[in-house]
């Protein structure tokens, strides 16, 4: 499997790129979870009106998010196939022996149009700054230097170990190895290759550990004011928090949205 | 088995989030309470990686595949750190592979999560009475790997239908839930064996693996 780089376009110049990064993680996760919170079909209009706006502004290109929706979700794709035939009592047409109901219709409708702004909106967060910025800029929020430490070591050695799998898989087609039938050799093969990269990976870890302490591992200097907030990130931040009140109030204002589109 | 964006309720994903900090803080503070904290983080952080590798091994199911979650494994050998190493994992997918969801990363990592932490309880049963053996290991392998995968199927799929913003009538949502519940039956097998299997060769090849992070 090809590792997803979700940072190649962090050295644009937008205005999300220039935004600090501990405001936009804040700022674009509250508008992530105002978003998830919509429920009435008008606001979803404005969803989709606010996430092309963004996207536009971040200068993405467009190629960048078609890429990654080569990939959509498995299983939103059989909530779509489905629950227009079995949710509601409405139905609209009938093809065949399934009945396509109104209520499924709508639900659809609010799923994909749901998920596809948040994930945009990820991408657009994950993507206008290098990966490592954004995971100081979480780490100066509170994440735990654990975590924070766990996240980075494990990110710079998942190639190496992806590599080392696909090697270890190439080799095994050489030598004739088939996979394509379900057998117990099968089930053993899979499990010595999983165990072959844990061992593997354990060694490296016990040099990696090694090589990590003589470097002043666990005594750097802490960095103070990495992060410099000016009186415009501030302002973006105020924007967006405002954004997402509207959209949390725009809801409940409008009366809870598909429910009241039914009545 | 991760839940994507858009399809839980703003609660929902609110309480996942707030479950999920309340674990990772139990964790990080039992990690902390080990003599040197710091040693095993590249140990937990190296893991992790091979994890997250070892989940894209695909195991033919004819007309289809599927592929490891190892939950399980990851609990008996990682301990406290799995629910961590999770919750990276998936921030990961969700990131890098648009799999499962920021919004739904708290509930995610709780339904995967807390079953490896309870695998991780279940496998150090083999400890007790005599001297660990192959046949302990297997089975407290198998059964750490079956368990945390079904309790992760019956999260997810309680969690789901519970909450989906859909108008199902009782009749379909329990037909679903069978279906979902049966489709899962071979996972679960599956995944019990291969634990078994990777537990015994991790025993024979490198023992000190399963003696945790």
């Amino acid at each position: 499997m090809k590792l997803g780089i979700v940072d190649e376009y962090s050295d644009l110049g937008s205005l999300l790129h220039r935004w600090e990064p501990r405001c936009k993680l804040i700022g674009l996760m509250v508008l992530i979870f105002a978003f998830s919170f919509v429920r009435d079909l008008r606001m979803l209009l404005a969803m989709v009106v606010v996430t092309i706006t963004i996207y536009i502004i971040s200068k993405l290109p467009v190629s960048f998010i078609l890429r990654r929706l080569r990939y959509p979700s498995f299983f939103l794709l059989v909530v779509v196939l489905i629950l227009p035939f079995v949710s509601g009592q409405t139905i609209v047409m009938s093809i065949g022996p399934l009945d396509l109901r109104q209520e499924g219709l709508i639900a659809v409708l609010l799923v994909v149009t749901r998920f596809l702004s948040i994930l945009t909106i990820g991408l657009i967060l994950f993507g206008t700054a290098p990966f490592l910025t954004t995971i100081k800029a979480m780490r100066a929020l509170g994440l735990p230097a654990i975590l924070a430490d766990m996240v980075l070591l494990s990110l710079r050695y998942l190639h190496e170990i992806g590599s080392d799998l696909q090697k270890m898989q190439t080799s095994m087609s050489l030598r004739g190895y088939k996979k394509h039938c379900f057998s117990t050799r099968a089930l053993n093969v899979a499990a010595w290759l999983g165990g072959s990269i844990l061992v593997r990976s354990y060694e490296r870890s016990e040099w990696v550990y090694k090589a990590m302490i003589l470097r002043g591992y666990g005594y750097a200097p802490t960095t103070r004011g990495e992060f410099q907030t000016n009186s415009r990130d501030v302002i973006t931040l105020g924007v967006f928090l405002l954004i997402a009140i509207g959209f949390i109030t725009g809801d409940i204002l409008y009366g809870r949205g598909v429910a009241a589109l039914l009545q | 088995m991760h839940i994507p964006d858009g399809i839980l309720p703003v609660p929902v994903t609110a309480a996942g989030y707030a479950a999920t900090v309340v674990v990772t803080w139990y964790s990080v503070r039992k990690i902390n309470q080990k003599e040197n904290p710091r040693q095993d983080i590249p140990k937990a952080s190296l893991l992790t990686a091979a994890f997250f590798v070892a989940s894209w091994i695909h195991i033919p199911v004819p007309p289809t595949s599927v592929h490891l979650v190892l939950n399980g494994l990851l609990g008996a050998v990682l301990g406290y750190f799995a629910f961590p190493a999770i919750l990276i994992g998936l921030f990961f997918q969700a990131v890098m592979f648009q799999h499962g969801g920021l919004t739904t990363l708290g509930v995610n990592a709780v339904i995967m999560g807390l079953p490896a932490i309870i695998a991780h309880y279940i496998f150090r049963i083999r400890r007790f009475g005599n001297q660990e053996s192959r046949r302990k290991t297997g089975i407290f392998g198998f059964l750490s790997g079956a368990v945390a995968i079904g309790i992760s199927v019956a999260m997810f799929v309680l969690i789901l239908l519970t909450n989906i913003p859909a108008d199902l009538d009782i009749g379909t949502e329990r037909a679903a839930l069978y279906t979902l519940a049966i489709a899962h039956l071979p996972l679960i097998a599956i995944e019990g064996v291969i634990t078994l299997l990777l537990a015994v060769f991790l025993q024979r090849v490198r023992p000190r693996i399963l003696d945790g992070v």
